[in-house]
């Protein structure tokens, strides 16, 4: 399964250009499911028959945070600004490649030593600009135009059990449904796994993605944050290698409680390690399906990610094969739900 | 074009039955079929004679502007407001306001310049007074009413191609839409005209609208900030004046559906219309709020630039519109393209 991790972090495709990823996933599928579609806005939806005529949506958004080209000055050096949570800090001497593999040097103003002090202090993206090489603004634009996005330039690094790229966030639960559907022969439920599109920047893909669908119960796979480094947030207790973390709360949901609770028993059953997850901030796809209509029983599973949203996010490769079968055993459960 | 007597209408956020009531008699024998809905919004249909392609098109356009409320009067007859939408506080000093459905005239209170000593201060709504002419609240209470809304007392002016009035965001897209229903077009498909209230407040209105219209695409048409100041440097203007329609590739929220930004600005290409990239992600329009609704509308971003938005003087460029309104044409003509 590490090759599709690596395969599918190392994609560039930030909220609102998710074509290159969405057709990979369907390429890696290779025909292991009874039906995909992409729906209005994007969401890649793949259908895996099952006997009960329930329905059970997993969700994982296939977007990662990136930056746009907002401009190009005379001498062929871009401005750019966030897509979803950029940190500048993170920018700062990296790189950041364009969806055609242009690949960008991440430069900062500075007229002084004190100026570049301020400006580091204070960082914006209004004191960055980036490199591509160019001569100028004509050279510039046969390689990028304003409207052009791109992402972290970073690679996949397979450090035994821990794996670190950048876009964990979320392509790691696209990885663990595209392992799934491939596990998968004849579930009992009806599963339908969505891709979504463009959460970073508002949980756009999701609100939409399961109105026609009208599931019976979704699960959210997504990542979250840890507390287990060096001075991390001290009341997060998640640790990296724990196992999935079945998530109570976040800012932006509460988990069904029902679903919570059959989870954490299915996992006791399985033998599966998990641990419980609080997170005082963030929010997941889970938060939109909730409200879907008439309202969607919902919860999310996550798996605990160290440096979320930088160009170096690290996952425990247990703790992703752990949720592949947590979920596996989930989608052949009878529920009332 | 409909802005100078539509920018002079008050129609804040919550209140705009007024705009409301000009547009419904100006496009009412111009529109197959014509209601408003229970939140106010006014929607209008022009049917497609050869219906040559299927599917429902959509324009939205808000009718609300920012303002004020009348929040407290005090006992020495001032009243106190709070703003309705963004609106700077340091834009109300010295300012007349029209205040309540009598349209009862005010001045904004500020110390004269003999008395400050602190020109540095930056005046808050906690601070601002309004002055109506009375000394005591029960007279006050003759001319006005807790709850009243207030707009800035400004004209609608003309000068060498330059628009200058207040509420150009967004009765400049309520302008497009009347002058896309006055045209003779020949529509390839079914389309929509959703005249939304309260936007300025949260895109509110835009969605109910959308749930009712179910399109298939949308374009939302708006006024937006220029902010080619000559203080800011070229790389941070957003839009420049007399450069033509704004494309939005992305805002808050939302990153325009790709397939709808590729085919307007194609279309402008094409039809070789002026246009420009809108070059801020900052703010966000009712293009969040309608993409979200049902199984996902995409939805498009087409905006007339306009300098000083939100303040009593909105300056917009004539050529800019017109060139608006032929990219609207251009896409209505070439719609079926997208729709099939």
């Amino acid at each position: 399964m590490k090759d599709i991790i690596k395969t599918l972090t190392e994609i560039s495709s930030p909220s609102g250009r998710e074509d290159t990823i969405a057709e990979k996933i369907v390429e890696i599928l290779d025909g292991n499911f009874d039906e995909y579609w992409r729906d209005k806005l994007g969401n890649l939806i793949v259908l895996k028959k099952g006997k009960t005529g329930k329905k059970v949506l997993l969700d994982a958004h296939m977007d990662e945070i990136g930056v746009v080209v907002t401009n190009i000055d005379e001498n062929g050096f871009l401005r750019i600004e966030a897509v979803g949570g950029v940190n500048p800090y993170t920018l700062v001497g990296s790189r950041v490649r364009f969806q055609n593999n242009v690949v960008g040097v991440i430069g900062i103003e500075g007229e002084s030593f004190r100026s570049s002090r301020e400006n580091m202090k204070n960082l914006s993206f209004d004191v960055l600009f980036v490199d591509i090489g160019a001569k100028n603004k004509e050279d510039a634009l046969k390689k990028v135009k304003i409207g052009s996005f791109g992402t972290y330039d970073a690679s996949f690094h397979d450090l035994g059990d821990k794996l670190v790229s950048k876009a964990m966030d979320d392509r790691i639960g696209c990885a663990v449904m595209v392992q799934l559907l491939k596990e998968l022969e004849e579930p009992l439920n009806d599963v339908y796994c969505v891709f979504a599109v463009q959460e970073e920047i508002g949980l756009v893909g999701a609100t939409v993605a399961g109105y026609d669908i009208e599931p019976d119960v979704v699960i959210a796979i997504d990542v979250t944050a840890h507390g287990d480094t060096p001075k991390a947030l001290k009341r997060i207790p998640m640790k990296l290698g724990d196992g999935p973390a079945l998530k109570v709360m976040d800012a932006y949901s509460i988990s069904d409680r029902k679903v919570l609770e059959f989870l954490e028993e299915l996992a006791k059953k399985e033998n599966i390690p998990y641990q419980i997850e609080i997170l005082p901030f963030g929010g997941t796809d889970a938060a939109a399906y909730q409200r879907l209509k008439a309202g969607v029983p919902s919860a999310t599973v996550s798996i605990v990610t160290r440096y979320v949203h930088t160009p170096s996010e690290m996952v425990d490769y247990n703790d992703v094969l752990n949720t592949v079968k947590l979920l596996k055993s989930f989608v052949n459960s009878e529920f009332l739900f | 074009m409909f802005l100078s007597e539509l920018s002079t209408i008050a129609g804040v956020s919550g209140n705009e039955s007024k705009v409301r009531d000009f547009i419904k008699k100006t496009i009412e024998n111009k529109v197959d079929e014509l209601y408003e809905d229970k939140m106010g919004n006014l929607i209008a249909l022009k049917k497609s004679k050869t219906q040559s392609s299927k599917g429902r098109f959509a324009f939205f356009a808000h009718m609300d502007e920012v303002g004020f409320m009348v929040t407290r009067i005090n006992e020495d007859g001032k009243l106190s407001i709070h703003p309705v939408g963004g609106v700077d506080a340091r834009l109300l000093p010295g300012k007349r306001l029209k205040i309540g459905e009598k349209g009862t005239p005010g001045v904004v209170g500020l110390k004269a310049i003999h008395l400050q000593d602190n020109l540095d201060n930056v005046p808050s709504y906690q601070s601002l007074k309004v002055d109506i002419g009375v000394n005591k609240k029960s007279e006050a209470e003759k001319l006005v009413s807790v709850g009243d809304y207030a707009i800035f007392d400004v004209p609608f002016e003309e000068y060498s191609k330059h628009l200058i009035g207040k509420a150009f965001d967004d009765r400049g897209g309520c302008s497009l839409m009347m002058d896309l229903i006055f045209e003779d077009l020949k529509l390839p498909f079914d389309v929509y005209f959703a005249f939304v209230v309260q936007e300025e407040i949260g895109l509110r209105g835009s969605g109910v609208a959308a749930e009712e219209i179910k399109p298939d695409i949308a374009i939302v048409l708006e006024t937006t900030t220029a902010g080619d100041n000559p203080e800011l440097e070229e790389y941070k203007w957003a839009t420049h004046i007399g450069d033509g329609p704004a494309i939005t590739f992305m805002h808050r929220g939302y990153v325009v559906n790709k397939k709808v930004y590729e085919w307007i600005v194609d279309t402008a290409e094409k039809k070789g219309i002026k246009y420009q990239l809108k070059r801020r992600t900052a703010g966000g329009t009712d293009a969040l709020s309608v993409s979200k609704r049902l199984f996902g509308i995409p939805a498009g971003v087409v905006s007339i630039p306009c300098r000083y938005i939100h303040s009593p003087s909105s300056v917009m460029y004539k050529d800019d519109y017109f060139d608006t309104l032929n990219l609207l044409k251009a896409l209505l003509e070439e719609g079926e393209v997208i729709l099939s």
